[in-house]
């Protein structure tokens, strides 16, 4: 009788000098999961108060006006190869080209290279120009695009992206784009991999330095098919801003699309030893006493409870042995 | 059957002494490398015009002749001079730049030329890792294969960031060094950073009279700790100021400056002094000769050359080409590389090592002219520029002229990181300021500045090139004197797999050995020991094995030899 209560005593120090030991790790937890928590929070007040609502009002107003910019351009595109000087909208000229105050512009175009004395451009536009494969146009789509660094923020290890990572639309569809630049630097909404017979080198481009809009419109191709889309300015695609543009059902993804498809190449990660606040979170006192005791004795203590432990259950054999021995 | 063993393996062994003997008597042969196997490229790079090298007028703009062999595209020159604000549609398209990349305005003093200048720069990454490709993007050498990871502040673009889309390599806009600026003292100059970079930046205008702070831009010295905050991606700051005093100065960027300047964020500004109807080749990209001198340069010089030098240390650079994640190689630049524990490794002029230096950075001269050298050292160590041939007068340290009556003449000139000089290059043949005409060198003589990445002949080495001994291409004449260059421009030089004097004699005897071919001497030596042992081992245990056939054969032999005796008696 008095063997069994020495052994379940025995028992019980153990689990509490394992639980002692434990307890690390479980705080550990703990502050990690607070400071997520934080961080989401975080990321909730930024799109709320900061970036949505100034850009946001920009965004509409410029958009409005670049509407008007396309229809212009339609118009043109309607009339055939006449006026380029016209092409690129003059509001945007009036209402906001006076940074440095100078009012020379320029408009270039060759029928599919439309420019702005801000660099604010149209490359491979095609309004009415049916792809071999379509007999009409499917249906009529406007899409807006939005870029910007903020857009990186839901991509960790991105620096650049666009708001939507894919677009559908059926095939002969005759999509305009809204391209909606948020940041203070250029962006570039470049598509490839169009039928050549159309778009010079397959590409159809906008580029704009934000924030500001430019739209273009296309028609795509009539079968399914998977077009990438980038902003080609050094490692802004590397670091994030890609999307793909599925035509139907679409073709071979696209690689390395944020959220969409994986990377081809992925770099190694490793968590790093980075300071937490449990690291220097200082008990109180009695409690430090408590706990230093309970850390240090228990674990001394129960060890050698499970040295003892061993020991009892050892003696059967040892004494069979000894008594074997003896009997022989 | 034994005396067939006895003799094969006598014949095994002659034959081995044989080999060995031979052996000894000639070393491996020496391999020579076939030049079909190396990737040559051209000496003068074929994509750019010779029709750019000459005198032309483009938009009004005069510019100068630069015979070199790839000299600045005269559409970057015009536009440079008139601002991208003043020139037709067609010359733009030819410069790549945006359209907004240099704005010209307002003849505020009233003396003929425009004093409010807008400046656009960018930050583009050269030589860095892609998830999609084991390659990297885009693409720029600074010599035959060497493809460092780099940052720089780039002028304003319009389109891709590489040729094409088929091509891997930068936009000719896209390059080592960072462009070098020139406004004039007066000009109300506006420096507009659009940090395209996916790190914080900012600029620094080191030596150039700046306000610390701009009531509408704020502080605006660049420094993080001091006048401003970092410059995230995506954003823009404005750094405005009007100079006062002119001189040759250095802005770069002032955010992680250990490393962030080694990246390569670093360029020359030039405040020129103020004169009636002078319009400034406001930027001159990748350095090196200026083919739209200032009024007041003009009037005292007939050439200036702006020459840049810089240091990049191959494990700084490397880190871009590591990782692909923004935070990775933030984590890399900022909290283990270990500046202290690191040497450099690429010497560059104008962004270029030899033998590319020889394409663009080349000073070409006539006898008795004088010629204006603006020299900036942005590197980690101190350099010591020396001039074969020539004597110059260094008439202005970091901008501020030096006491004329005191000015002083070297042949080597000693630079401080961030130190500037300017120098006086006269080709006077009295054997002090020229010994006369050639092609004399002008390098580092810190000898790991004429090596890149510790290889010989590379760094930031160029030449003064007198106009008898440059060759049509644009490239010095030196096949007279029997010099082939070509070797150099192949990246299995300096690859280090071009041993580099096999072709100095017909017989290469200096080029690269053979390997041993069977045995070395010493193993050979040992082998036929064992052999002999084997030998020796053999004839024992067939001694042994047939003794008692041996002992009759012995005995036989003995009564054959009796039994004549015997039969005789």
């Amino acid at each position: 009788m008095t063997k069994m209560t020495f052994t379940f005593l025995l028992a019980a120090l153990m689990a509490i000098s394992l639980q002692s030991m434990a307890q690390e790790p479980s705080k550990q937890k703990d502050a990690h999961d607070h400071s997520g928590h934080a961080a989401t929070q975080n990321d909730e007040h930024d799109h709320s108060d900061n970036a949505m609502d100034p850009h946001d009002h920009s965004g509409h107003s410029m958009s409005q006006q670049s509407g008007a910019a396309v229809d212009h351009a339609a118009e043109h595109g309607a009339v055939d190869d006449h006026g380029h000087d016209h092409s690129i909208d003059h509001s945007q000229h009036d209402t906001q080209a006076t940074e440095h105050g100078d009012l020379h512009h320029h408009h270039h175009m060759d029928h599919d290279h439309i420019m702005d004395h801000e660099g604010t451009m149209i490359m491979g536009q095609n309004l009415d120009k049916l792809p071999s494969s379509c007999k009409s146009i499917s249906e009529e789509v406007e899409i807006t695009v939005r870029a910007g660094r903020k857009y990186a923020a839901k991509f960790p290890g991105t620096a650049f992206a666009f708001d939507q990572q894919q677009w559908h639309v059926k095939p002969c569809a005759k999509v305009t784009w809204h391209f909606v630049n948020e940041d203070n630097v250029r962006h570039q909404f470049m598509m490839h991999g169009l039928p050549k017979y159309l778009y010079k080198y397959g590409m159809f481009h906008l580029e704009v330095t934000g924030p500001k809009t430019v739209s273009g419109t296309i028609i795509v191709p009539g079968s399914d098919d998977t077009f990438l889309v980038h902003c080609d300015i050094s490692h802004h695609m590397e670091k994030g801003m890609k999307a793909q543009l599925v035509v139907g059902k679409g073709g071979d993804d696209i690689p390395s699309i944020p959220g969409v498809t994986p990377y081809n190449i992925n770099d190694s990660y490793q968590a790093e030893n980075l300071p937490k606040p449990s690291d220097k979170a200082e008990p109180n006192a009695v409690m430090r006493q408590i706990t230093a005791f309970t850390n240090n004795n228990f674990r001394n203590y129960g060890m050698m409870a499970i040295g003892a432990l061993i020991g009892l259950l050892c003696i059967p054999i040892i004494r069979a042995v000894a008594f074997g021995n003896k009997g022989n | 059957m034994p005396t067939h063993i006895v003799i094969a393996l006598l014949t095994v062994y002659s034959m081995l002494f044989a080999g060995s003997a031979q052996a000894s008597l000639k070393l491996p042969e020496t391999v020579k490398v076939d030049r079909a196997a190396l990737t040559s490229e051209p000496m003068c790079d074929p994509k750019i015009s010779p029709a750019w090298r000459e005198a032309q007028e483009i938009e009004g703009v005069k510019i100068d002749a630069s015979p070199g062999c790839s000299p600045d595209n005269p559409a970057w020159v015009a536009a440079a001079v008139k601002g991208t604000n003043h020139i037709s549609m067609d010359t733009l398209m030819k410069t790549g730049l945006s359209p907004d990349a240099i704005i010209k305005t307002d003849d505020l003093d009233g003396d003929g030329d425009p004093d409010r200048i807008v400046i656009k720069l960018e930050i583009m990454e050269l030589n860095g890792k892609s998830p999609d490709f084991p390659g990297i993007v885009p693409t720029f050498d600074i010599a035959p294969g060497i493809q460092p990871g780099a940052w720089v502040f780039a002028p304003k673009t319009s389109g891709m960031s590489t040729e094409n889309f088929e091509s891997v390599r930068a936009n000719p806009l896209l390059r080592l060094p960072s462009p070098v600026i020139r406004v004039e003292v007066g000009d109300i100059v506006e420096i507009v950073l659009e940090n395209t970079h996916y790190f914080p930046h900012s600029i620094h205008l080191h030596g150039v009279d700046h306000p610390f702070s701009h009531g509408e831009h704020g502080g605006q010295d660049g420094v993080p700790q001091t006048s401003e905050v970092e410059l995230m991606p995506g954003g823009r700051r404005v750094y405005q100021f009007q100079p006062r005093q002119p001189g040759t100065m250095f802005y770069h960027c002032h955010v992680q400056t250990h490393t962030h300047l080694a990246m390569g964020l670093a360029g020359m500004i030039v405040i020129e002094e103020n004169r009636p109807n002078n319009w400034l080749q406001t930027l001159n990209i990748g350095g090196g000769h200026v083919r739209h001198p200032s009024v007041a340069v003009r009037e005292q010089f007939d050439q200036e050359y702006d020459f840049h030098y810089h240091a990049m240390d191959k494990e700084l650079s490397e880190i871009v080409q590591k990782y692909n994640d923004p935070r990775l190689i933030a984590r890399d630049m900022n909290q283990r590389y270990d500046l202290t524990d690191a040497t450099e490794d690429y010497f560059t002029l104008n962004g270029l090592s030899f033998p590319y230096t020889l394409r663009e950075s080349l000073i070409l001269v006539e006898p008795d002219q004088k010629i204006k050298l603006r020299l900036l050292n942005s590197g980690g160590e101190l350099i010591a520029i020396h001039t074969h041939g020539h004597h110059a007068t260094i008439t202005h340290y970091d901008g501020v002229e030096h006491n004329p009556m005191a000015q002083i003449m070297r042949d080597v000139f000693d630079m401080a990181p961030a130190q500037r000089l300017d120098l006086k290059l006269e080709t006077v043949n009295d054997g002090k300021h020229s010994y006369g005409e050639g092609d004399w060198l002008i390098h580092d003589h810190r000898e790991k500045g004429i090596t890149t990445n510790g290889m010989a002949e590379g760094g930031s080495m160029s030449s003064i090139v007198y106009k008898s001994y440059l060759g049509e291409d644009g490239m010095p004449k030196v096949s007279h004197f029997g010099i082939d260059l070509s070797e150099f421009f192949t990246k299995e030089y300096y690859e280090r797999r071009y041993p580099v004097w096999q072709d100095l004699d017909e017989w290469a005897s200096l080029g690269s050995p053979a390997g041993q071919t069977g045995f070395d001497p010493a193993t050979q030596t040992s082998l036929l020991n064992a052999l002999y042992g084997l030998l020796i081992g053999l004839t024992i245990y067939f001694v042994f094995a047939k003794r008692e056939r041996i002992k009759k054969g012995f005995s036989a032999a003995f009564s054959r030899l009796k039994s004549p005796k015997g039969s005789n008696e």
